[in-house]
Order: structure tokens, then sequence, then C-alpha cells
């Protein structure tokens, strides 16, 4: 060993910062420690050792630093088989117990003996030269971490008080280094603890700093966000990962990175978790995503430093809910309309955007052509493309692929990559080409517009500028879509064809206007029964009867449809020549009565009421005739109200028929009601004079006679709960000047729908 | 059709005639089912066909067409055919048809036809 100057003071700045450098650089507690012992030696001393006080209160040598290397190693290995006693007498004990320094300028045998832990220690020391040492303690936030032993040996100065700064700052320095090693080192295990947990949770996790930078990330988010590893994620750029996606609310509002609740935290606000729909935009994946963000605040500044987002996949639940509810809205809608044309514009309406960025339906025509009848878009500017290729590239039945391929083979077709070749192969020339990438369609589904026996036409759906994949999931959604869609058109259509035939049938039946009585309203009012959408065997109708006389006639043949209808043309045609020829009522419901009785099934009943009209003066004469048929009313302004005429057989069935002209007058303010059984039958109640008539003899003084069949035909309506189980019609007379002026002269005819 | 069968019968053959019992409503639903049970039940019948109306609520003019017919086939085949009073509407509307006095009515169906 050879003799030493005391460091000059530079010399102790210099090791200063070299320790500092030291302890910034490594976080290794051992090799930090044995750093620091090596700068000591031989600057300031000829041994260094750093003591540390373990959890357990036992003391650790962790670095021994010599300029003679074979000391250090003898030493550490005294020191492993003799650890030093915590509660005993060496000064690294006592330094760690009092958290003061210790200088022992001399250190003689005598007092070398007294701490030495036992008697090879002692020699040890003694044999070692030990002469002067400083034992300062390792401080760090107020607890004594262990002590750093700074000796001279043999010949070299010893140490004196002013020795004692520079060791005192290098220990605390080394302390500082050792709590912040164990502070990080907790913090690892913390991490790891953490970072095991969140790698196992299933949701996706990420941890983000106030810069958006994603700092965290579970596998689970890694898979979700379409990174392949954690790390991929913690180093994107902030922001950057949003960019991957295309980001909706739950109404297909496209939100932005500063919506996001994390954002939204760091911004002071309180966010709900966020519903959203997340489109990839690489793949054109559809996810439903809950985002909850909660924030982790830094304990000393209170400010949030990381937001924690959790991401709930719910794709699958929210694509039943949404398939469910689409189908129920579906439903809704084709059963509110019977409208064929209509119909199908809403539910291409319906699809979009819900299901893709356009809709399109065609029907197969009944010459084999294909038409668009309806198409939508949820940008009204797009629409134009659509039209355009409608106008020229309809397509032809025979077509291999597409809409004619649905229509033909009633089979679903989902394209979930629309190939450029494939479309570029598809296009009949360049324009339809051109046509058809200005769409940009991603994916199409296209599928039967199915009735019970046949495919009506298809339903397109595609997807474009949304980027959404349609999968198979959306398939079977659109097949059920078709079907409920296929199943309403057929209805509509047939309604549409029946109304048609009926309305044709009924304007063969009923008069289509009434002739002109002198001094006398006349109304009329037809309502087929809704349930079978078929005419049925009501009639009625009003003839010129000789001077000045008019004929009332008001039927009803039993049974409906084809045969209803031509027995019921009969007793009309048959009434008219009857009347023409001059007949009295009872040889015109004779004649009747042969007519229906020379039919081949000779079993159709007919029964009619006919009533003459004859305008005199102050009244008019009425004779009442009636064959099987409801007596008409007389009902007073005042309400009161009685049945005319005597029951006579009905015609067709009963040889030979009883009838009886029974004459009656009517004055002014009186009403005159014939009708037919369909009226007191609405809701099976027993007879005309019960509700219905009540009500209506309310309003008679006081309603057109217009009014007052719309008000009957209203009561048998509701007593039906709105479907009659047979026709209507009712007739009805008033003299001019004794009542309201009726709206309008001429009948009504109405057929549900 | 949609329109639910409001008719019940019961068929009680007694000696040589038949009595179908007609509970709830005679109307076009239920109508082809009774022309099909009297044209059977009929045949089994020596003397006469009765259909009691008693329990009947509801009859309307295809009803009516039923029992016509079965008077004829009756009358054809040398039966006798009666029925017992209905419901105030089924009376009402054998009046107003002017078939209640074409149609035997016996007040009980146990009462012999005449």
């Amino acid at each position: 060993m050879s003799q030493r100057s005391l460091p000059a003071r530079d010399v102790a700045v210099e090791l200063l910062v070299e320790a500092g450098a030291v302890l910034a650089t490594s976080l290794d507690l051992t090799t930090t420690m044995k750093q620091v012992a090596h700068l000591t030696v031989p600057r300031l001393a000829d041994l260094c050792v750093i003591d540390l006080r373990e959890g357990d209160g036992e003391i650790r040598e962790v670095a021994v630093a010599a300029a003679d290397a074979a000391l250090a190693s003898a030493l550490e290995e005294l020191r492993a088989r003799h650890p030093l006693d915590p509660d005993g007498e060496h000064p690294v004990a006592r330094v760690i117990r009092s958290g003061e320094p210790v200088l022992l300028e001399e250190m003689s045998g005598v007092l070398l003996r007294s701490f030495a832990q036992g008697g090879e220690h002692a020699r040890f020391m003694i044999e070692h030269r030990y002469r002067s040492a400083v034992v300062a303690p390792l401080l760090a936030r107020g607890r004594t971490l262990g002590a750093l032993s700074l000796l001279r040996l043999g010949d070299s100065v010893g140490y004196h008080s002013g020795d004692m700064e520079l060791a005192g700052e290098l220990a605390r320095r080394a302390a500082m280094a050792i709590d912040n090693a164990r502070l990080f080192s907790r913090l690892r295990r913390v991490e790891q603890r953490l970072e095991a947990v969140l790698a196992n949770v299933a949701e996706a996790m990420t941890l983000t700093d106030d810069r958006g930078q994603t700092v965290f990330a579970n596998q689970a988010a890694a898979d979700l966000l379409g990174a392949t590893t954690p790390e991929e994620l913690t180093n994107a750029p902030p922001g950057t990962i949003m960019e991957r996606f295309l980001v909706f609310d739950e109404h297909g509002r496209e939100l932005g990175l500063e919506s996001m609740p994390g954002r939204r935290l760091f911004a002071g606000e309180d966010p709900e978790p966020l519903l959203v729909r997340n489109v990839v935009r690489a793949t054109g994946e559809e996810r439903w995503l809950i985002v909850r963000s909660s924030p982790v605040h830094d304990p000393q500044s209170a400010h949030i430093s990381y937001v924690v987002n959790v991401f709930e996949n719910i794709t699958e639940v929210k694509r039943a809910q949404l398939a469910e509810s689409f189908m129920a809205e579906a439903s809704r809608v084709l059963a509110s309309s019977l409208d064929y044309a209509e119909t199908l514009q809403r539910i291409a309406q319906l699809a979009v955007p819900q299901i893709a960025d356009w809709c399109a339906v065609d029907v197969l025509g009944e010459r084999g052509t294909i038409e668009r009848v309806a198409v939508h878009h949820s940008d009204p500017r797009r629409m134009s493309l659509a039209e355009q290729l409608d106008r020229g590239y309809r397509p032809a039945l025979d077509e291999p692929l597409g809409v004619p391929e649905v229509i033909r083979t009633g089979e679903a077709r989902l394209y979930a990559d629309i190939d450029p070749d494939a479309l570029a192969a598809y296009a009949h020339d360049d324009a339809h080409l051109s046509l058809l990438q200005a769409i940009g369609a991603r994916a199409v589904i296209i599928v039967p517009l199915a009735a019970p026996a046949n495919t009506l036409g298809a339903i397109t759906l595609v997807s474009a500028e949304s980027m959404r994949r349609l999968t198979d999931a959306d398939l079977d959604l659109a097949v059920r879509l078709g079907r409920r869609a296929g199943t309403a058109v057929e209805s509509a259509r047939l309604f549409t064809e029946r109304t048609r035939i009926s309305r044709m049938l009924e304007a063969a039946l009923l008069p289509d206007s009434l002739p002109q009585i002198p001094g006398v309203e006349v109304e009329s009012l037809y309502h087929a029964a809704g349930e079978l959408n078929d005419v049925g065997g009501d009639f009625y109708d009003v003839l010129a009867y000789g001077e000045n006389r008019w004929m009332l006639v008001i039927g009803d043949v039993c049974g409906k449809g084809a045969r209803a209808a031509g027995v019921t043309a009969l007793a009309r045609h048959t009434l008219r020549t009857a009347a023409m020829l001059g007949l009295t009522p009872t040889g015109m419901l004779e004649t009747l009565h042969r007519a229906l009785r020379q039919q081949p099934a000779g079993s159709d009943l007919c029964t009619v009421c006919l009533v003459t009209v004859e305008p005199l003066a102050a009244h008019a004469a009425l004779t009442v005739t009636l064959a099987g048929h409801p007596p008409p009313l007389l009902i007073d302004p005042s309400g009161a109200r009685s049945q005319l005429g005597t029951p006579g057989t009905l015609l067709g069935v009963l040889d030979p028929i009883e009838v009886t002209e029974v004459a009656v007058e009517l004055r002014p303010g009186q009403t005159l009601l014939l009708y037919t059984d369909g009226l007191p039958e609405a809701g099976r109640s027993t007879g005309l004079d019960d509700q219905s008539l009540f009500e209506v003899s309310d309003a008679v003084g006081h309603s057109s006679l217009g009014e007052l069949l719309e008000l009957l035909e209203e009561g048998a309506l509701q007593r039906a709960n709105g479907s009659l189980r047979d026709d209507i019609a009712l007739l009805a007379i008033r003299l001019r000047g004794s009542g309201v002026t009726p709206r309008r002269a001429s009948g009504r005819v109405s057929v549900p729908g | 059709m949609g329109v639910p069968d409001q008719l019940r019968i019961e068929i009680r053959h007694d000696g040589g005639r038949v009595v179908l019992t007609l509970t709830g409503e005679l109307d076009m639903a239920s109508a082809e089912r009774l022309q099909q049970a009297i044209d059977e039940e009929g045949l089994h019948a020596e003397t006469s066909v009765v259909l009691n109306l008693e329990q009947l609520q509801f009859i309307d003019s295809t009803g009516l067409r039923v029992m016509l017919r079965a008077l004829e086939r009756c009358r054809a085949r040398g039966q006798d055919f009666a029925i017992t009073p209905g419901s105030p509407q089924v009376q009402r509307l054998l009046s107003i048809t002017g078939v209640a006095t074409h149609l035997p009515t016996i007040s009980s169906p146990d009462e012999m036809v005449a």
C-alpha cells in the first residue's frame, strides 16, 4: 500500500460526478454498488465495503472493492461465513442502527477485537492492517438502507473529520440509487403482475397516456385492434391506431378520436361507456364494441396520467338484437300496406343503412323481363348512379350471374369480396364497368324475393363506402327479409288483382248512377265484406216504373263468389226487364222466382224487397213488397221508426210464393231505409232494430241522407271489429227540402283496402 | 276462410227418426258440415228427420238454404221433416223469409212428427 495524500477538492468533485453517472445509468443494484465501491479505490480508500440491511434485518455485504483483489475476495468469503450481527458492536451495525456516521481515525488491535465477529475476523483485520475508517449511513427517504465503509490500511493516512462530508455525500447518492432501484424493481414486479393479469383478461385492454400514446396493451387488444402483438400497438405513434378503423355511433354517425371516452377523460369530462360500430378498413369486418375508459390519477398532482381502456366485443349479441328488431320492423312495414310498389320501396329504405349502403329490388315482370321497382341509398346524390345503371344495363333473365341467376334458381348469393377482375368480367362494356366502379361495391348480397310457391324477384344489398364486410349472418338476415317481403308482395299482388276483378264484377252488378226522382233524394252505399275480398250477392237498383213512378230494388242472393255473382246478375236483369214490361211488384217477383227455379242447381235462394215510389204534392205514395227480405224501415225525424210491409216467401226454393203489396206514405222529414242482412248480421246482433238503428235514430234529424248511411256502415264495421262477414247494401230516400242538404247525389261503393 | 266454425251437431237416433241438435251458429262456415250430416243420417232414418234448434243462437241465409234442401230431400224420400223453434233471431229469419209457414214446427224434439 503506498502512501497517499488526502484527495484534493477537485478529486472529490470528480469522484461525485463519476458516481452520479454510474448511479444514473444502471438500475441493477449489485452492479451499481460494485461500481460505486470501485470508484473510491484508490482515490478515497484502500478498501470499500457496502452493506445493506435486508428486509429481515440481517446485514448483507453487496460490494467489496480493494486495490488488492485477493483481499477483496477473501473478505467476501469471510463475511459470507460470518455475517455481521445487526445488534453487535461492529461500526456498520451501529451506523445502520443509529443512522449516524462513524469516524474511526486510528483503529488499535484492541478496538478491532472489540467489534470483530469472532477470532478469525479479528485476525483478518489485524493481519491486513486495518488502520482508519469512515462508515456513512445509506439514507434515503428517512430510512437507513445500509452503510458505506471506507478504510485505510497499513501506512496510509488516516481519515479525519474533513473526510466525513465526502463519504456522507457519496453514501447519500448511493442510497438514492439503491432506493430507486428497489422502487423500480418493486414497480417491475407490480407491473409484471399487472401484465400477467391483463394479458389473461379476455377483454381487450389498453393503457394510454395524455399524448394518446398506447403504453400498454394486452394480446386481446392486439387481436381486436388488428395488431400481431401488443408491442405493435405500444410502438404505434399516437392517433395512428384509430386510423385503421371507421367508427360510428349507434345511429350511424361517424365518430372521431375526440369522441372516444379516453380522450374525453383527458379533456376533463366524465364520459359514459360508448357503444360503437367499428369497421376495420382493411378487411371491412364489422364489430360492435362497448368502450369503457377509467382514469389513473397521478398520486402527487391528482392529474390524470393514464387512462385504462376496456373494449368489450358485443358483436354477436348486437347482431342478433339488430336482426330481430330489423325483422320486426320489416314485418310491421310490410303488414302496413297492401300497395306492393310502396311496400318494396319501404323494404329498400329499411335495409339502408342497417344492412347495406344500397338496396335495390327487382321483380320479374309478366313477360319475363326484370324490372327495377325500388332502389335506395342513404345519400340521394348517389342514387343517380343506380338509375343510370338501371337505364343502360337492365339485366336480361338469361344472364349467367347476379339478379337473373338468383331469380332463375331461387338461391341466395353472397359475393363477400368483389374482385376488380370479376367486376371487369361481369361488365358489358367500359361505360358499364366505370359505372360499377363508381358504385364501388365492396360486397354484394342478392336474395330471392320468395313467395310461397315461386320467386317473384330479387333483393340486392350492396356494401360500398361504409366498407362493411357482408357475412353469412347478413346473408341469413337478407334471406329472411326476402321471404317475408316475397310473401307480402304476393299478398299485395293478389289483393290488387282480386280488388280489380271484384270491382269489375260489382260494376256489372250495381248501377253506375241512380236515376233522379223529382222531389226525392236517393242515396246508396255498398260495402263488400273484407274477409274474402270477393263479390257478394247483394244488389240494389232504382228503376223508372211508368209515368211519375219509380221502383226501388234491393236484394240478396245466398252465397258468394262467381256462382252468386251469376245469380245476382240474373236477378237484377230479370227484375229490370219485368219492370220495363210493366208487371206489378208481385208479378215481378213471381217472374224472378220462376227464373231462379229454372236454374240447373235449383236451390239458389234470393230475397228481394221492392218499393214503388210515386212523388205527390206533399208526400210520396209507396208500396212495399217483400220476398223473404228484411222489411224496410221508416224513420221519423224524431227517431221513431217502424218496419214496413208484410213478410213474403223468399224466391227460388218454395212453391208457391206468397207476397203482399202494402201501401205506405212517405212524409216530409221521414227517411225510408232499405238494407240487406249484412247489416243486422254484423257482429251477430239478432236484428237491425238493435244497436245500429238506435244510434242512427238519434242522428236522423240532423244528418244528411249520405251521412246517415255512413253512420250505419261505421256502426256495422265497429260491431264486426272491422271485418264484415257479409256485404252491406243500403238504399235510402227522403223527400227533398225536408231535411239536411245531401253532400252528394250518387251512390258510393266501398271496397276494403 | 278464417271464420271459426261455431256449430256443434249432436246426433241421436230414436226409433225410426233421427234428431240433430244444433248448438251455436249456423252460417257459411258450418253449413256444409250440417248438409253432410243431414244427408248421411237421413239415409239411416226410416220415418223422419228432426232439426232441434232450441240451442241454435244464429242462422244466416246459407243455413236457411241447408234446411230447405233437407226439407226437399226428405219429401223426395218420403220422410217427414220438422224443426223446433230456435232463438228469437232464428225465428225472426224464418218469419221474414216466409219459410216458417213451409217448415213443420214441433214444440219439442221428443214430440211426434205429425
